[in-house]
């Protein structure tokens, strides 16, 4: 009897389905929700303190919610919770099932192997964005409302779940396929996301086109916050490029650094350290 | 997918919509319009709708702060100034004022035209009394006493005073002050439904004690600036200012140009210019505070810049010396 091969859609729903509540309960997630549950619980605790008077004030400097939401969406989400949880994340894509030599079982199942890397893609983005958003949604309900209304700040709100999805998209992209095509994925991963980027976001000049912040950067509605030496340094040379320019080369590291992610788990031969 | 993992989602979805859906229903009126009701100086009511410049003080907030003191302290006054004009006026702007708001709108030769009405405690009688005793003429305009002062070179030009309720007075041209009067009592539109004003002194009032809101473009062309004054002048739609005054001061100014090249083009031109401040004024310590909260931002056509002065900054201001002896 001839089976009908499954198509490359099913194939990845499969392994979707497979992957998703395996990497939501696992121990990586603790660390995912201790990451965005710092930000909810900071925004309590502000909340509390501007119910015990009329002015939220910092080192004698009143300061609206829609401000401090800017500055929570800056520092919390898109300088550290993106492209951390897209390295641990993203690099384990394929690098965990090689760990436990697992990889093997996935292979010898009648789906394309890009199949699997996208069905793992997929759980990655669902698992993140689950978690990362409604706490985004969370902060935004606590903050906001000090000294200002929701509607104020309700059009920067979804762009900043726009991007910060966007944001979870591309490194998650980039990350799958580090974690594809390296030897040490997350070594590699976190030399990018903190010794790369920052630096290259630095100096002025080209450098800074070969990240992914400095578009995702150009993209955010707030001000960024000049809380230390660096950040002056930044918004010093800053220059933003423009709207549609950042969303064409994020949707093209989005889409091209995906298509890389699949032909490398096509390609490669990987050996299971006995 | 495991129940357990389905529950999780839809449980993280809620949120989601939830959140979203109140942000929803806040942008398109629900909450605010409830609160817009009552939102902002009773005075609005006076204020025609087509101001072009809004601007509110709580003068008493502003009196009565730690700023003032410290400013007192640092500058004594000297009251002689101030003496006289309460032994004129019977006022005492420290204590009998509460707050003031002011506009400027669009008279009827399409020249701006202006008012401030007044809040606080007066002598009536005093006052008219003085206006009169400096040639003010008395009139009756829709049961208000009103006093007529005209000036210019060919007496032209009149300004004037009157009460509007108990505690509630308003100086301006006539032109302004009668459309004000029209505005409250014949139940005419007053500036709480220009949308787009009310929608910016939401957003700059809330925490502040004073602010100002206005259509830039619209007073730059009533006032019939020479071509090349008005060639200089950034190309922008709506301007916002917001402070608020206690231990220090801490604002913000906001600006909406025409096009989002032309709020780039401001941006750079500001981000340069804080900048160089910023770098200029590094070997002076007890202004790096101020300085260093100096932010630049805003998007699309918007362009923001925020200040705060510490009251640190107050206190090193140089003192005045005063002649020994």
């Amino acid at each position: 009897m001839k089976r009908t091969p499954i198509s490359f859609l099913s194939s990845a729903l499969r392994v979707f389905d497979l992957s998703i509540g395996e990497m939501l309960w696992s121990r990586r997630t603790i660390f995912m929700a201790l990451v965005v549950a710092g930000p909810v619980l900071i925004a309590a605790i502000t909340r509390g303190v501007a119910s015990l008077g009329p002015v939220m004030q910092v080192n004698g400097t009143r300061i609206a919610g829609a401000t401090i939401f800017g500055l929570m969406i800056w520092v919390f989400y898109l300088r550290f919770t993106v492209p951390v949880l897209g390295v641990f994340y993203g690099t384990s894509l394929i690098a965990d099932e090689v760990d436990d030599k697992t990889i093997t079982y996935l292979f010898t199942r009648p789906v394309p192997r890009g199949a699997v890397l996208f069905g793992k893609y997929l759980a990655y983005l669902v698992c993140t964005i689950f978690v990362v958003l409604p706490s985004v949604v969370l902060v935004y309900l606590l903050v906001v409302p000090i000294g200002g209304t929701l509607a104020q700040s309700f059009v920067p709100l979804l762009t900043d779940l726009g991007l910060l999805a966007l944001g979870l998209a591309v490194y998650g992209a980039l990350f799958a396929f580090i974690g594809a095509e390296m030897k040490r994925p997350l070594l590699t991963g976190l030399m990018f996301v903190i010794g790369w980027e920052p630096a290259a976001m630095l100096f002025p000049g080209y450098l800074r086109r070969f990240t992914v912040a400095y578009y995702l950067q150009a993209l955010v509605p707030h001000a960024m916050p000049q809380d230390s030496a660096t950040s002056l340094i930044q918004a010093m040379f800053r220059q933003a490029p423009p709207i549609g320019a950042s969303l064409a080369w994020l949707f093209v590291f989005w889409l091209g650094f995906l298509y890389l992610a699949a032909r490398a788990v096509e390609r490669r031969e990987y050996v299971l350290e006995q | 997918m495991t129940t357990r993992t389905r529950y999780f989602l839809f449980g993280s979805a809620g949120i989601l919509v939830a959140g979203l859906c109140t942000g929803l229903l806040a942008y398109y009126g629900g909450f605010p319009t409830v609160a817009s009701t009552a939102y902002g100086p009773a005075e609005l009511s006076y204020v025609p709708a087509d101001a072009d410049v809004v601007a509110y003080a709580n003068v008493r907030e502003v009196m009565t702060s730690e700023l003032r003191a410290r400013l007192k302290q640092v500058m004594p006054e000297h009251g002689q100034g101030q003496n006289e004009f309460e032994q004129k006026t019977g006022l005492n702007i420290e204590s009998d004022v509460d707050h003031v708001v002011a506009c400027v709108a669009p008279s009827a030769s399409d020249r701006n035209g202006g008012m401030v009405l007044v809040r606080g405690r007066f002598d009536q009688v005093r006052l008219e009394t003085l206006a009169r005793q400096e040639g003010g003429v008395v009139e009756e305009y829709r049961g208000r006493r009103l006093i007529r002062t005209t000036h210019g070179s060919h007496g032209d030009t009149s300004a004037m005073l009157g009460f509007m309720e108990p505690g509630l007075a308003v100086f301006g041209d006539s032109a302004t002050v009668k459309r004000a009067i029209d505005t409250h009592v014949g139940g005419g539109k007053n500036v709480t439904s220009n949308d787009a004003l009310m929608t910016l002194m939401r957003e700059m009032a809330s925490g502040s004690n004073a602010w100002a809101i206005g259509r830039f473009d619209a007073i730059a062309k009533r006032a019939n600036l020479p071509d090349n004054v008005s060639r200089q002048i950034p190309p922008l739609h709506w301007f916002a200012a917001s402070g608020h005054v206690n231990g220090g001061i801490s604002g913000m100014l906001r600006a909406e140009a025409r096009d989002e090249q032309a709020a780039e083009n401001l941006r750079d031109v500001l981000r340069g210019f804080v900048a160089l401040i910023k770098l200029q004024s590094s070997a002076k310590p007890e202004l790096q505070a101020m300085l260093q909260s100096i932010e630049l931002g805003g998007t699309g056509k918007t362009v923001a810049i925020s200040f705060s002065i510490p009251s640190a900054v107050i206190d090193a201001l140089p003192r005045p010396k005063h002649p020994a002896g």
